[in-house]
């Protein structure tokens, strides 16, 4: 039997498209008039400083320098950041610290969340201590964390009975910076998780139960692929900040010993802010933003969902 | 529209913003000058310093003083961030602007030539300093291309600190130090270490080498930074803690505070320093180094000299400043010899003047005998308006030299390709 299509797609507007009546129309009109001014100051405080950021990277813009600048330089600041081994070493630095970073937070922060999900006596009371060191600056946790990797007024020598020198190593360097920023991070994630959790309904675990799933045969078969959405969005948010890290780098080591320990970031705002080269730091700025472009549609095509209907 | 489609978009849009906040260092080289301006007859200078505690409290009364000497002038005290470096960076991003605010400001020994070749600083020409009555050294150090462009507001001279009572002979050469640190480690057990520098990635490394530097010959400029003199240098530093271990590996993060804290709190019998130390000793009646400080320049090497790195801040004016005339005259008031005394006895800050160190100031705080003797001795870092990258590259250096994670011979050759590359 053949089935009708309804009228308003038969008998749509001109773009054939249901017609509008005026007081709709009215109200996108102040729909759009009340998002302008969110609209402008995000083209203002985004759109702007990116658009001129490209600009400068196509220029010779050191502002230390009164002579020869401004001038068109075209692709140079960007042949010297893909010939310099500092931005190499940097990046490849970066990307291993979000990479790995991002993997173990996130685990151990899915871990955290699954916890908090359960009933227990003084759930609440954790769910809001755990929030606790994200809401700590990380200037802040940084400068605290430095203090207890420090050999001789800090916890962790202490606790463990060690005699190391955290921040001189490479590898010791890495972990001290690694475990600041999981404790900042990880609370984070979890939060993020949980509110996931709480979404997916309980009547599927209890169709799952009856139906003898065990404990790992739920969390994959169903927790997993359920908590895409959070996940992806979780996942999106570390890696951008992973591989945006300067702030607990710049406290703790100042990208060191020596480079060990410098990232992209922390090369971009010694470019900018110590070299005031705008044009060079441009082009490092750029290829940030292309990074995190990159990184970001990677997760998002990696964590699609299939459309349920 | 299918939540596969639009999802890399929102996920690339987060990115985007979350990168330009960032990223995005808006800038600009236009603006109108802007000053602090005259009204009613009287002129409003606005004067940009880091100083915090009883130095910010000094200058405030210094300026006070200048106030009432002159009726006709107020001065606005813009107290920047005491960090070195977020103080630079917010400096320059007023002369950037095009600001003509701050009218007058401090500045480091090392920032002069950088603002004089930016063209963000006036030239003192026109003015004629009587710049022949400070210590040359600073004078050097606020000189670019012949022409002065800062004025030696005080000079603080790096170097050795020993405790008196323990090393009672003062060492004659650096191989002493070691033998000394030695021995007062053994005889004192209290001691943890034997000598303590800023060994952190940070500016100070660089002194504390520099101290050390001229003591084997050593002249650290952006040609000569592979010498064999300033290898030996940087290898004594690096042996002190590897080798000869009368440093410990925690040097790697202490700056200065550190250094002190360690110094009074008897914990070395050797400490390099900026002179505040000796300050601080003098009031601190409980520290094991109270009343045993001596304060000297690194004992010379064969072939070198005695060794002291000049720290110290300067005065200057911003080049488009329209209250010259004002900026100058605060600057000669502050830099007069009563205005430093007063100064040095209340914050410890040692005059920029010779003429400034005379027996009213020995006897409130007998320490700056020492410090004159030092201020002959200091050496300015490496002069250039690219020192800020300089300084980066040796700190790289050292501080991979410090951690053991570099040779001595491989990072002094990386830091001097990588000075040379940067000054062309």
């Amino acid at each position: 039997m053949a089935t009708e299509a309804p009228p308003a797609l038969r008998f749509g507007g001109r773009h054939g498209r249901p017609p509008v009546s005026g007081r709709v129309r009215a109200d996108r009109r102040l729909g759009y008039l009340m998002l302008a001014p969110a609209i402008v100051l995000l083209l203002a405080v985004t759109a702007y400083p990116l658009v001129y950021n490209l600009w400068n990277s196509f220029h010779a813009e050191n502002l230390s320098e009164i002579t020869g600048q401004g001038g068109w330089v075209g692709v140079d600041n960007y042949t010297r950041m893909f010939r310099s081994s500092e931005w190499l070493h940097a990046l490849w630095r970066t990307l291993a610290f979000a990479g790995v970073s991002v993997a173990i937070e996130t685990v151990l922060a899915l871990g955290l969340a699954l916890m908090l999900h359960r009933r227990f006596r003084g759930r609440g009371l954790l769910r809001v201590a755990v929030l606790i060191p994200w809401a700590v600056p990380t200037v802040v946790s940084a400068t605290l964390w430095k203090t207890m990797f420090d050999q001789r007024s800090g916890f962790v020598d202490y606790i463990f009975g060690l005699h190391t020198t955290w921040l001189s190593g490479i590898w010791t360097s890495w972990t001290a910076i690694f475990v600041a920023d999981a404790w900042k991070n990880i609370p984070f994630i979890a939060l993020i998780l949980l509110s996931g959790l709480q979404v997916i309904p309980t009547e599927i675990y209890e169709a799952a139960r009856i139906d003898g799933a065990s404990w790992w045969q739920t969390f994959r078969r169903l927790t997993l692929p359920l908590l895409k959405p959070a996940l992806a969005v979780a996942l999106i948010f570390r890696l951008l900040s992973g591989l945006l890290i300067f702030d607990v780098v710049y406290i703790m080591t100042g990208g060191g010993p020596g480079l060990s320990t410098e990232t992209l970031s922390f090369l971009n705002w010694q470019t900018f802010l110590v070299d005031t080269d705008f044009g060079y730091g441009g082009a490092i700025s750029v290829m940030l933003v292309v990074l995190c472009l990159l990184a970001a549609g990677i997760v998002g095509w990696l964590m699609r969902t299939r459309d349920l209907r | 529209m299918s939540m596969r489609r639009w999802r890399p978009g929102v996920a690339g849009l987060t990115a985007v913003m979350v990168v330009a906040a960032g990223a995005g260092y808006g800038a600009s080289s236009s603006g109108a000058a802007k000053s602090a301006g005259t009204a009613s007859g009287s002129t409003t200078i606005e004067f940009a310093e880091s100083g915090l505690g009883t130095e910010g409290q000094q200058t405030q009364a210094a300026i006070k003083a200048f106030e009432k000497a002159n009726p006709s002038i107020k001065v606005k005290i813009d107290v920047l961030s005491p960090n070195s470096t977020t103080y630079l960076q917010q400096l320059q991003q007023r002369f950037i602007a095009g600001s003509g605010t701050p009218d007058v400001f401090e500045s480091d020994v090392t920032y002069p030539a950088k603002f004089a070749q930016a063209g963000w600083v006036k030239p003192l020409t026109s003015l004629h300093p009587n710049l022949h009555q400070f210590f040359s050294t600073e004078v050097a150090a606020g000189s670019y291309q012949g022409k002065a462009y800062a004025v030696p507001w005080f000079d603080n001279p790096e170097g050795l600190f020993y405790r008196t009572d323990l090393i009672k002979t003062r060492p004659k050469s650096p191989a002493q130090v070691v033998a000394d640190a030695k021995a007062a480690m053994k005889k004192d057990k209290s001691l943890k270490e034997g000598i303590a520098f800023e060994g952190e990635k940070y500016e100070g490394a660089i002194t504390a080498f520099m101290t050390v530097d001229g003591a084997f010959g050593g002249h650290l400029t952006a040609s000569s930074v592979n010498t064999s003199a300033n290898v030996a240098a940087l290898k004594w530093l690096h042996d002190a803690i590897y080798v000869n271990k009368i440093a410990p590996q925690a040097v790697t993060g202490w700056q200065e505070g550190n250094v002190q804290q360690e110094f009074t709190a008897g914990h070395a019998a050797f400490a390099i320093n900026y002179p505040f130390v000796a300050s601080v000793d003098a009031s601190t009646k409980s520290s094991p180094a109270h009343g045993h400080t001596g304060y000297i320049p690194f004992p010379a090497a064969k072939g070198g000299r005695p060794g002291s790195a000049l720290g110290g801040e300067m005065l200057a004016i911003n080049a488009k400043s329209s209250n010259v005339a004002a900026a100058w005259k605060l600057i000669q008031y502050l830099t007069s010899p009563a205005v430093e005394i007063k100064r040095a006895i209340a914050t410890g800050d040692p005059p920029s003047l010779p003429s400034a160190y005379t027996s009213a100031l020995y006897a409130k705080a007998p320490y700056f005998r020492q410090v004159k003797v030092l201020n002959g001795y200091a050496q300015p870092r490496p002069v250039s308006p690219k020192y800020l990258q300089i300084s980066v590259d040796l700190q790289n250096a050292f501080s991979a030299v410090f951690a053991n994670t570099s040779s001595v011979a491989s990072a002094m050759k990386s830091a001097a390709s990588q000075i040379s590359a940067a000054n062309g």
